[in-house]
């Protein structure tokens, strides 16, 4: 079941701050690697449940697709222009941006099925 | 060449030398093609419907064309121009008289270079689909990874469903290095779009040839702007129609010379798709025309 999950949310902050503590955990001799690498693996399956279930917050985002491709499940988009509408009326607006959209864990097995 | 082709490349936006055979034939093809269905349906209608019309139509609308063809090459434009305003002459009364139109072979209108057009109304091409053979076996996951604007999902589809925005197309990319490149506008677009996807395949380092490029299918539409009577035209060209309301709204009509297929609908909008050169579509849409006045609406 582990490795059904994406390890990318590992680059996020939250998941930078966790490996960094964990590798302090492991210099200090207070945790062991194979732990760690257990912890992580945590990570990836707690996080995109939680994305999943429990983040309800929406965003409208408008832009002009300048890229995009599927391979592997996963879809890229480059998008020029974009802006995010949010839920609190604000708008943020960048000169670019890439989306990368993977499957969470449900979609994975049920695409195995 | 005559005088007269240059015009007609002029507009058909042909620059290829090469496609130029296929206008040669297609020069006979007129002729031979306008003759059929319609000889063909004035036998069918003799006992039953008889319908004086189309008989003077077809005659009077082949006869100038041939004659433009027989024509040697320095006096093919006038008669080129005879052709126009006689054809003309026979779609109705909107047509303004031969007499308008000078003898010398001064520059054709747009309308006028169209030996094919009636009544001013000339098919708009929508759709070509073109093959090609790239000749090389192609890794699709590498280039779905690499190239923009792929998509690659096996579980679906074998193959690589790439676009390019100019000429705005898609194309379908096998294993096999078959291509498939669909939503060209005309022939050169469809060629310059399948050259660009070529080009794509070779620079993420496949030995990708150009081979073999084929357009497969040209699709067209118009609109004679009157409405028709599908049911009588079922009924007389029984041979030619299938009209099932209940299914389609369309009749379709299977025109065996060009072998054309026609969707034709009660508002006057046409579909011809199933040629393999454009002048197929536009022979096909002057032969249905004569057919098409005889069933207009009351």
């Amino acid at each position: 079941m582990a490795s059904a999950y994406y390890e990318f949310y590992r680059g996020s902050s939250i998941g930078m701050a966790l490996t960094d503590s964990l590798d302090e955990l492991i210099t200090s001799g207070a945790i062991t690697p194979q732990l760690a690498m257990k912890v992580l693996q945590q990570f990836d399956k707690s996080l995109a449940d939680t994305m999943v279930k429990q983040v309800k917050t929406k965003t409208n985002l408008k832009g002009h697709l300048r890229t995009y491709r599927l391979c592997d499940d996963v879809w890229t988009f480059i998008i020029k222009n974009p802006t995010f509408k949010m839920e609190s009326n604000d708008m943020v607006s960048s000169q670019k941006i890439k989306i990368i959209a993977c499957k969470n864990g449900d979609a994975i097995e049920a695409g195995k099925k | 060449m005559s005088f007269a082709l240059p015009a007609r490349q002029i507009t058909f936006g042909r620059t290829n030398v090469q496609q130029q055979p296929y206008q040669f034939q297609q020069q006979q093809q007129p002729h031979n093609g306008l003759v059929l269905p319609g000889g063909a349906s004035l036998q069918q209608q003799q006992p039953g419907l008889a319908l004086p019309g189309p008989s003077p139509l077809f005659n009077s609308y082949t006869h100038p064309q041939a004659q433009a063809k027989q024509q040697t090459p320095p006096t093919a434009a006038p008669s080129a121009n005879g052709a126009a305003s006689s054809s003309n002459a026979v779609a109705g009364p909107s047509t303004p008289p031969a007499s308008t139109i000078p003898a010398t072979p001064v520059p054709l209108t747009l309308e006028q270079q169209h030996i094919t057009a009636v009544e001013g109304i000339v098919p708009t091409l929508q759709n070509i689909v073109a093959t090609v053979n790239l000749d090389c076996r192609l890794d699709l996951k590498t280039i779905a990874l690499h190239a923009r604007n792929a998509e690659y999902n096996p579980k679906r589809f074998a193959a690589v469903i790439m676009r390019i925005r100019d000429p705005k197309t898609t194309a379908l990319i096998f294993a096999s290095g078959k291509m498939v490149v669909t939503g060209a506008k005309s022939e050169d677009d469809s060629r310059l779009a399948s050259r660009k996807y070529a080009r794509i395949v070779q620079k993420l380092g496949f030995d990708a040839k150009f081979s073999e490029f084929k357009i497969q299918n040209i699709v067209g539409s118009c609109d004679v702007k009157f409405p028709i009577r599908l049911e009588g035209l079922a009924y007389s060209h029984g041979q030619f129609s299938s009209y099932e309301p209940e299914l389609f709204p369309g009749l379709i009509y299977r025109m065996i010379k060009p072998k054309v297929v026609l969707l034709i609908f009660v508002s006057g909008k046409i579909v011809l798709t199933g040629a393999k050169v454009r002048e197929e579509i536009y022979t096909a849409f002057n032969t249905i025309y004569t057919v098409l006045c005889e069933f207009r609406k009351p």
